[in-house]
């Protein structure tokens, strides 16, 4: 090789060398200015894409595994501008399918995406499955289709739909009242109202996780699975609730009663078996709510309403006359028919004078007389210590939100006077829910001790059931004045012939009408009419607490509530596999027959 | 002397267009092993993509089948069925009980197992796709001296 050909090569090999370092240095001086830094940072976006992953809202289930409220798939059928090729053809069929203006969703298709322009057009939302798959035969006939010469087939290309899921409620109105609703039109900020769904709002919601969704399958990560939100197995009995649901409403048309509540109550656990209000909402459509309940209508009367209970309240009365040694079953009052304290005078109900009665016929008779006199001789300190004692001064804390209490008066405090003393211990004067009510008589029926109202009875958290232990809140009177109280009021039932005696069962209950009180005073033409009972008398299964509110058809509690109490517990019995007596106190295990 | 032991010009380029070839077939093996190990990984995070989506989609479907479930034995839809049957409820007089001796009444349905049931969790990643191969070959190598395969027969 001559040297200048060695020279030649030498030169083409520096200028190569040159070049390539030329084009070297360039690529890194690319690589590091900052417009290069930006269209990294850029690239990010189209590495992946974090979504918020909300999980399934928690089922609730009755306590035999009903469903009450679920989940189902709905859709979002939305454009997306940069895939769609005939506006036309768009328009039209989500017109006919979905029911959407043409002109409308036309404009929407022919804007061009970009400059100010959504790429994505949200056309209709919570679109039913069926329609969805109406859309999926016509898309699948539309690309079936083959062209014939310069022929334009029909296509909805651009027109897509997203699933994602619904809460719903199967049974409807059915313990609306208690399950509450959820908003579930608020996609991303739906929340729980009332009842169940807010109380325990936050645990059926589960945790939303922010999820980083990779495009690059090379890149192999694991989604954390989301775990969906608890799901609640309640007490209450979703054949019982129906069957009280249609009782109340059929005592408040045969009444003429402008609302009403009925409690089905376990004394034994706390646990609710039935809960019946009125008015009841559809929580399918829960916007209707404002319609339905217009303002101060309470969405749950039995936690949240307050009224004067009238003589059901002289259970607590004479629990606690004969819990402090004060009186005895066969202890005697004589009657008068007039009780003058504070400088007012007390009547009973008919204004007459009984004369000579014991303890039972004060409870029989319903003498607000009687009732004054052991309040009076009790004295303030030791009435009031039990009816706080039967946690009337306080919610009881069932686990519904929107409970509501009336603060108790008690002496010193500016609106007590001597005579409340007298008109509590017949239910006048004092205000409190029925399920207040219904926790502090349910201590009668349960030897004394009084179990936290509830609704819950187990959570599945993470596929595991957690059950809840039922709360005992106190034990306001002994063993034995329940057990006897209770005998009493057996008794006071079956010699008075009550409507409320249910045929082959022992039960114990007590009446009750209670005077409203309006600016003028109280009114005797208007009543809450109530009725209190349990049985079976000698193990009780179940208490009952109706009250009917303004009834036309009479004022009294012994008419209108005891026989709603009759007819409900002789279908509850047969509900809750509960035999007569005549069978269960022969002895032995039973099966219920049907 | 020198001329002696230089090689001829043909053996140097020979050896030059051997190292070459050796260097093209070595870059070719490597390029080809990790082509065939992209893929696979590319397939199997499809694949993962792909279960994902039919998770979802099949959860989803459950969630459907149960309110439909829910739907169809509602109590509205039940009392329906049974107002068509032509049957009512039945009266307390009507109710038949038996005496069974030792019977214990069943407890309500127990719609998921008690906390004390404790699963064991797989990971959803198994370690061959995770484990570089020296890991794996210490995690062999550890087994098998933990548990030694038995050399002699095992007599009954």
């Amino acid at each position: 090789m001559s040297e200048k050909i060695k020279n030649r090569f030498l030169i083409i090999c520096v200028i190569c060398s040159a070049v390539a370092a030329i084009i070297g240095i360039q690529m890194i001086r690319i690589q590091s200015t900052k417009a290069a830094q930006q269209l990294l940072d850029a690239s990010v976006n189209y590495q992946g894409e974090s979504r918020v992953i909300y999980p399934d809202r928690g089922n609730i289930y009755d306590s035999k595994g009903r469903l009450l409220a679920g989940n189902e798939t709905s859709y979002e059928v939305a454009l997306d501008l940069n895939s769609v090729t005939q506006p036309e053809t768009i328009a039209s069929i989500a017109a006919s399918v979905l029911g959407l203006d043409y002109t409308q969703v036309l404009d929407y298709a022919q804007t061009p995406p970009g400059n100010g322009n959504p790429y994505y057009q949200v056309l209709d939302d919570f679109v039913s499955q069926d329609k969805i798959i109406e859309l999926e035969t016509i898309k699948a006939d539309y690309n079936s289709r083959t062209a014939k010469g310069n022929q334009i087939l029909p296509d909805i290309d651009g027109l897509v739909w997203t699933a994602h899921s619904q809460r719903t409620y199967p049974e409807g109105t059915l313990a609306s009242n208690i399950l509450g609703f959820y908003s579930y039109l608020d996609r991303t900020g739906g929340e729980g109202y009332f009842g169940l769904e807010e109380a325990y709002n936050s645990q059926l919601a589960g945790t939303p996780q922010e999820v980083y969704f990779v495009y690059d399958p090379q890149r192999l990560t694991t989604v954390e699975e989301v775990p969906p939100g608890v799901t609640l197995v309640l007490t209450l009995d979703r054949e019982i609730q129906a069957m009280t649901e249609k009782q109340l409403d059929e005592a408040i048309e045969w009444s003429g009663a402008e609302g009403g509540t009925i409690i089905v109550y376990n004394p034994e656990d706390g646990a609710v078996i039935s809960m019946a209000t009125t008015p009841r909402l559809d929580p399918n459509k829960y916007w209707e709510y404002s319609d339905l309940f217009p303002n101060p209508a309470p969405y749950n009367a039995a936690i949240s309403k307050t009224y004067e209970p009238g003589s059901v309240f002289k259970v607590l009365t004479v629990a606690a006359a004969l819990d402090s040694g004060l009186v005895d079953p066969d202890t005697h009052f004589q009657d008068t028919g007039a009780f003058n304290i504070g400088g007012s005078t007390i009547y009973n109900w008919n204004m007459g004078a009984w004369g000579d009665v014991d303890m039972t016929e004060c409870l029989q008779y319903s003498l607000n007389v009687c009732m004054s006199w052991l309040s009076t001789e009790m004295g303030a300190d030791t009435f009031y210590t039990y009816l706080k004692n039967f946690g009337l001064d306080r919610k009881t804390g069932i686990d519904l939100a929107g409970e509501n209490n009336w603060p108790m008066k008690l002496p010193g405090d500016n609106l007590w006077y001597e005579v409340d003393l007298a008109t509590n211990s017949f239910g006048q004067g004092i205000s409190v829910t029925p399920i207040q009510m219904a926790m502090a008589i349910g201590s009668v029926a349960n030897d004394g001790r009084m179990m936290a109202p509830h609704l819950v009875k187990a959570m599945i958290i993470d596929g595991k059931q957690y059950d809840v232990d039922p709360v005992v809140v106190g034990t306001p009177i002994k063993a034995e004045t329940a057990q006897t109280l209770t005998g009493m009021l057996v008794n006071s039932l079956e010699n008075e012939a009550s409507s409320a005696l249910v045929e082959g069962y022992t039960v114990a209950g007590k009446t009750g009408t209670g005077e409203i009180a309006t600016p003028l005073g109280y009114s005797s033409s208007e009543t809450n009419t109530s009725f209190v009972g349990w049985g079976p008398a000698e193990d009780p299964k179940f208490l009952v607490y109706i009250w009917l509110e303004k009834p036309s058809i009479s004022i009294w509690g012994s008419e209108v509530a005891a026989p709603v109490f009759s007819e409900l517990v002789s279908k509850l019995v047969v509900l809750m596999d509960i035999p007569p007596d005549s069978v269960r106190l022969a002895g032995g295990n039973l099966v219920t027959g049907k | 002397m020198l001329q002696a032991y230089k090689q001829a010009p043909w053996r140097t380029q020979v050896q030059w267009v051997g190292i070459f070839l050796l260097v093209v077939v070595a870059v070719a093996t490597i390029a080809g092993l990790y082509l065939y190990i992209s893929g696979r990984s590319a397939a199997t995070g499809r694949r993962i993509q792909n279960l994902e989506s039919e998770l979802a989609s099949l959860q989803r479907q459950n969630n459907d089948l149960e309110t439909q479930l829910g739907e169809i034995q509602s109590e509205r839809s039940l009392a329906e069925r049974i107002k068509s049957m032509k049957m009512r409820p039945l009266t307390p007089e009507e109710a038949l009980y038996l005496e069974v001796p030792g019977y214990v009444p069943a407890e309500g349905p127990s719609l998921a197992p008690p906390p004390a049931a404790k699963e064991e969790n797989t990971p959803v990643l198994l370690p061959e796709f995770t484990d570089t191969f020296l890991e794996w070959l210490s995690s062999k190598l550890r087994s098998g001296i933990q548990n030694p395969t038995p050399t002699s027969e095992v007599q009954p």
